[in-house]
């Protein structure tokens, strides 16, 4: 990786990873990234995978089969952070019905959501990228 | 040597993901390191594997058995395929062959 800010960001997000996995694969990782940068894949978007893989080793039950304590803590926080905003978002439409006033404003409407792009287009064939794969679980 | 291995006949890879069995369609022909994988998938499938999703495969699949790694060459390493992953590759190649045979039937019967 010449550019020092793109080393920096792989580096960065390398870190989100368990360290068991840091220590298994953390400079092969680097390593891999930086000759798919030199291949001309977006920096970003190779920091978008290692990111969505951290979040995928993190919930994913580690070989004992339990889940670590970082996984149940994230969990927690999910759950704690998710009632009160469960509770606002049932709470805004009753509000929004007693007052009459509440007009749209069409600049605050959200833009749609951009996604992900899917596909990286190469020369020739058409390309289908896959930056995630299904665990084959049910949850 | 991993947990678990599928029973004969089973297909172990049916929920693994596309990105799992693409990888070990291209450990049959011979080790690979990461690099070479995504270099080879997508030569083969023209699937770009991200690294992320490249290496969660790579360690599912070794948990189950299905690869081994092997010594590391300088600071990469290559994995090859088990004869467990050679099996169950085979079997879900084999499943594939009857579902795709099955569509292509119905496509002719409905005249689609």
């Amino acid at each position: 990786m010449d550019d020092p800010q793109t080393a920096r960001l792989v580096r960065t997000v390398l870190r989100c990873y368990p360290a068991r996995w840091r220590r298994r694969h953390g400079d092969e990782a680097a390593d891999l990234a930086a000759l798919l940068i030199r291949d001309g894949t977006p920096a970003g978007s190779i920091a978008w995978s290692y990111l969505a893989g951290a979040a995928r080793e993190w919930l994913t039950p580690s070989p004992g089969g339990r889940l670590s304590a970082v996984a149940c803590a994230l969990l927690a926080a999910a759950c704690l952070l998710g009632v009160p905003a469960g509770l606002v978002a049932s709470a805004r439409p009753a509000r929004a019905e007693s007052t009459s006033q509440a007009r749209p404003h069409a600049h605050c409407r959200p833009a749609p959501a951009e996604p992900f792009p899917a596909v990286i287009p190469t020369a020739g064939r058409p390309q289908v990228s896959i930056w995630e794969a299904g665990h084959g679980r049910s949850c | 040597m991993g947990r678990r291995h599928g029973r004969a006949g089973q297909d172990v890879l049916r929920r693994a993901g596309e990105a799992s069995v693409l990888i070990l369609i291209s450990l049959a022909a011979g080790p690979k390191h990461g690099y070479a994988l995504i270099q080879d998938v997508k030569e083969l499938a023209g699937v770009e594997l991200g690294p992320g999703t490249l290496y969660g495969a790579l360690d599912r699949l070794e948990r189950l058995g299905l690869i081994e790694p092997l010594p590391a060459d300088d600071r990469r390493h290559p994995y090859r395929i088990t004869a467990p992953g050679a099996e169950a590759l085979r079997v879900h190649l084999d499943s594939m062959e009857r579902v795709t045979a099955a569509g292509r039937r119905r496509l002719q019967l409905g005249g689609v």
